[in-house]
């Protein structure tokens, strides 16, 4: 069933356009992350949906409602803010109850919600604290807190942990799935962190310059990139310039080396490249995969894992491989045999 | 030679890591001598470098201040008494306060209003940037702009032959009965520049723009994502300043507004040169005390005016109190 | 980025707090035009500028308000240096020093000068040589908030330690450390309090006109008792050299000094 839908929405400050076409539909429930590098539409377009840009072109409906030009106090939807944004004149409490209390909820309701939803967010005892008494991380559970208070039908979620450090970080990211999931809110989340938006999600938007570029599961967008720009935004990932010999089996040819695509579309001419993770490469040769030679280059170590830097046929090529008890790390300028399963590489056009 | 060594060996004491570099280019110059720079090493050779500033002060400001309020608690032959406070009892004196804080408090609240709509305007309204940037250079410069100049610019705008007042008597009609009505002539109603409604508007001049300058940073760090937190909360334009940018403001404010009573309470040369000093503020009065002993005790003379500091004192304060209220709750 | 409506509130505002700005300006300027009957002339300052007495008030003021500033960076400059090299723990003491001159109203800090320094011990007041060595040390404290304050903020933006040690290791011994170091790294701070104390000294009628030295300020505020047109001129002449000082400050400083407390 369909809860959020936007079509054909369009975002233009003066001549600049700054959002082109977004079309998206989003069932009751599901956790959507809108992923991108700054600048690329992201929060503009989540902007729109609180109601605080109005789209130069396009809808949004939320169950069947358009709320394309609603003003932003009347759309009951939740937003928590990347600099949380608490009322520095309110306790706790009351930034908890503020939405409540603009309902005109009665006063016993709105004290049972506020403590309800302290509970949630496990800080009962911060309850009379005035934000400056407060981490960053208790702020933005206060911010959390206080956006799921007036049980929105939506809540947006604007890049709301990169202003804290790392641990932190890691432990909210967890508290708002559960918390999410607990209350099967339809979220939209806005970040640049692809570990974020691969872990939370249960489907990922990429946008780049306003457009989108893909929209999937984590394991789609991981897996099978669409484009260039979502291969080399997701993750690390080898791209090697190959020629084609056989359109029809995927066979192409690096130097005087040849290889096999585990997966490639219509091949209409137009320069191609091989796209491999680094993780799916292992040292030595095999017969059934794809076999490479080529000079160490660097040997980078990184704790759980080493990064080896190779050069193939003038082209760099990076692998990790695990930091077992067993590994022998090779030396620079080493020649090197590696190999990769069919299956795990493909063919990709090279964007202009 | 020798002085620059010390002071390298100064410099190896407070900073040990550095030395090893200076000692090479120390080379030539005689072992540093441990001994006789020992003293130096004393907490208090570290302030010796205040004395003269200290010197300064204590001379031209403690010791004078000090000297009045000394002053008002002996009697003649220097034995201490409290008898002078009686100089509050004294209606004339009791009037100067009155009249003193009575302009003070119009002005500040005036000022202080007129002030915060216009930097309101500033930072929130979204002027064009030349408007913006015209109304902060004219504020520095206004606020700091007073004493005789300004009152001859008033009576020359506002004064019976001024300017504006020449326009408004000229706005006229003709009545029912044939006659000539000329309703907006000031004067007519019982305006005049040299009362306490003119110091007012003069003392106005300087005292918006002070409120402008002061209160301008706290509406910038108004942020606007309080205002959108409100708004997705559902809270109207009028429910976001009634229950988030006013709270927020009002240490600001109040403490803006003090700041200006202070400024008001303590201004001489406006009132002197507008109305001769027939207003009877406290400071024409002090002035007069000054010029020859109204009061007749010297040292009540003193009392009343020692009166003035404590009334400064508890604005200034009250002032920084509110200042640290204000940026306790910005730094969120 | 975002085109904003024009809020026409805000407009109105503005266009108030412009007209409360210009008009004073605007109806002194007229009047002090209009000293000839029907005619728009100059003559009220060419009386100005031909009363001897003008110029003696204006060389006077201006002469003060040099030495006062020289006094000021003589007595500042070293002392903050210093304080913020040894003994940062004196600022909350220097704090409530510097704001001192605004708590204490100057017509009652002149009554404390004029009982302290009229009588022996230290009498001042009996040769004019004297009463303006105090004059000055007044107006040094009268300004001191502003002085103090540039050269703090200033000094605050340099790393004044390193920079210190950075000359020493070069060789320098204190005094060309502040001469050469941290003087030329305080032209600006140093500026814009010079200008705000010679616009506060330019304009002082109190000091001058209680311990009677020729000063600017009780001559104009003579003139305004007697004539009509000439004390305008003058207002206008008076509001021209604040305000060119000032402006100066406002390009110098970018507004930054001018938003502190300002008092009279």
């Amino acid at each position: 069933m369909t809860h959020l839908e936007l079509s054909h929405i369009r975002k233009a400050f003066g001549p600049a356009v700054v959002v082109e076409d977004f079309n998206l539909a989003v069932t009751q429930g599901e956790f959507i992350s809108f992923l991108g590098p700054s600048g690329c539409g992201k929060t503009t377009t989540l902007r729109m949906i609180a109601g605080f840009e109005l789209p130069t072109a396009g809808t949004i409906t939320i169950d069947s409602t358009d709320l394309t030009n609603t003003p932003p106090n009347k759309r009951n939807v939740g937003m928590v803010f990347q600099s949380y944004a608490l009322f520095p004149n309110m306790t706790v409490a009351h930034n908890v109850g503020y939405g409540l209390k603009i309902t005109s909820k009665s006063k016993t309701e709105m004290m049972q919600r506020v403590h309800e939803m302290l509970a949630l967010i496990q800080m009962e005892e911060f309850a009379q604290r005035y934000p400056f008494q407060l981490s960053g991380g208790q702020q933005q559970r206060v911010a959390l807190a206080r956006a799921l208070a007036i049980r929105p039908k939506l809540l947006l979620l604007d890049e709301p942990l990169s202003a804290l450090d790392a641990k932190i970080r890691l432990e909210l990211r967890h508290e708002i799935r559960r918390i999410q999931r607990q209350l099967g809110l339809t979220t939209i989340y806005v970040t640049h962190d692809q570990e974020e938006a691969l872990s939370l999600s249960d489907r990922i938007v990429v946008m780049s310059k306003g457009k989108i570029e893909q929209v999937g599961t984590p394991t789609e967008i991981y897996n099978a990139p669409a484009t260039e720009f979502v291969a080399r935004f997701v993750g690390h990932i080898n791209l090697l310039p190959v020629t084609v010999l056989n359109p029809a089996n995927g066979v192409v040819s690096l130097g005087r080396q040849t290889l096999r695509a585990g997966r490639f579309g219509q091949l209409n001419g137009r320069p191609v490249q091989l796209a491999v993770r680094p993780e799916e490469i292992n040292l030595g040769a095999k017969p059934d995969a794809n076999t490479l030679n080529g000079e160490v280059e660097s040997v980078t170590y990184l704790g759980s894992i080493v990064r080896i830097g190779l050069r193939i046929e003038h082209h760099p090529l990076s692998l990790d491989v695990f930091n077992e008890h067993t590994l022998k790390l090779p030396r620079i300028s080493e020649t090197l045999a590696i190999h990769f399963p069919v299956d795990a590489c493909w063919l990709m056009e090279k964007s202009d | 030679m020798g002085r620059f060594s010390s002071i390298r060996v100064l410099l190896c004491f407070a900073v040990p890591p550095r030395c090893k570099g200076t000692n090479v280019a120390m080379s030539t110059s005689p072992p540093p001598r441990y001994r006789n720079n020992a003293w130096r090493e004393h907490p208090l050779w570290n302030w010796v470098g205040l004395v003269p500033f200290f010197l300064f002060i204590f001379l031209f400001l403690i010791i004078p201040s000090l000297n009045l309020f000394t002053g008002a608690f002996v009697t003649n032959k220097g034995l201490f008494t409290l008898e002078n406070l009686s100089v509050f009892r004294n209606p004339l004196v009791l009037k100067a306060y009155m009249t003193s804080l009575q302009v003070s408090l119009l002005t500040a609240v005036i000022g202080g209003l007129f002030g915060f709509f216009v930097a309101a305007a500033v930072a929130l309204g979204h002027p064009p940037r030349w408007m913006r940037s015209l109304i902060m250079t004219f504020s520095g410069l206004a606020a700091n702009f007073g004493g005789v100049p300004l009152a001859f610019a008033f009576i020359a705008t506002l004064g019976r032959t001024g300017f504006v007042t020449a326009l408004l008597k000229e706005v006229c009609f003709a009545g029912p009965d044939g006659t000539q009505i000329c309703p907006f002539n000031p004067y007519d109603h019982g305006f005049s520049l040299y009362s306490l409604t003119g110091l007012v508007l003069a003392y106005t001049y300087f005292q918006f723009p002070l409120m402008v300058l002061t209160i301008t940073p706290a509406l910038e760090g108004m942020r606007k994502e309080w205002r959108e937190a409100a708004a997705n909360l559902g809270a109207s334009t009028w429910q976001y300043w009634r229950d988030i940018a006013l709270p927020v403001l009002t240490p600001s404010i109040l403490g803006a507004s003090i700041l200006l009573f202070g400024n008001a309470f303590g201004a001489y040369a406006t009132a002197q040169a507008l109305t001769g000093g027939s207003i009877p503020l406290v400071t024409i009065f002090v002035g007069q005390q000054i010029r020859g002993d109204v009061l007749g005790n010297p040292h009540e003379g003193y009392a009343m005016a020692i009166g003035m500091v404590v009334v400064m004192a508890i604005t200034i304060v009250a002032y920084s109190m509110l200042q640290r209220q204000a940026s306790r709750w910005m730094k969120v | 980025m975002k085109a904003q409506p024009i809020n026409w509130w805000a407009i109105f505002w503005i266009v108030l707090a412009a007209l409360y700005f210009f008009l004073p300006m605007y109806g002194t300027l007229d009047f002090s035009l209009r000293m000839e009957r029907n005619t728009i002339s100059l003559k009220a300052y060419e009386i100005v500028f031909a009363d001897p007495r003008f110029w003696q008030g204006f060389r006077y003021s201006t002469l003060m308000a040099l030495i006062t500033i020289i006094v000021s960076i003589i007595l500042f400059v070293p002392t903050v240096y210093w304080m913020y090299l040894k003994v940062p723990q004196a600022r909350p003491i220097m704090e409530i020093i510097t704001i001192l001159p605004f708590v204490i109203p100057t017509i009652v800090y002149v009554f404390g000068l004029i009982r302290t320094f009229s009588r022996p011990p230290f009498q001042l007041t009996l040769h004019a040589l004297t009463t303006d060595m105090l004059i000055v040390a007044g107006y040094v404290v009268i300004s001191m908030p502003f002085m103090f304050r540039a050269i703090d903020v200033g000094m605050r933006a340099l790393d004044v330690r390193t920079l210190t040690e950075a000359a020493q290791s070069l060789g320098s011994n204190w005094f060309q450390v502040l001469v050469y170091v941290i003087v030329p790294n305080l032209r600006v701070a140093i500026l814009s309090g010079a200008l705000i104390s010679f616009a506060t000294v330019m304009g002082e009628l109190i000091l001058a006109s209680f311990l009677v030295r020729p000063a600017l300020a009780p001559y104009m505020a003579l003139l305004g008792l007697t004539k009509a047109y000439e004390p305008a001129a003058l207002a206008i002449i008076s509001y021209a050299l604040t305000w060119v000082s000032l402006g100066l400050l406002q390009l110098v400083s970018r507004g930054g000094t001018t938003r502190q407390l300002t008092g009279r």
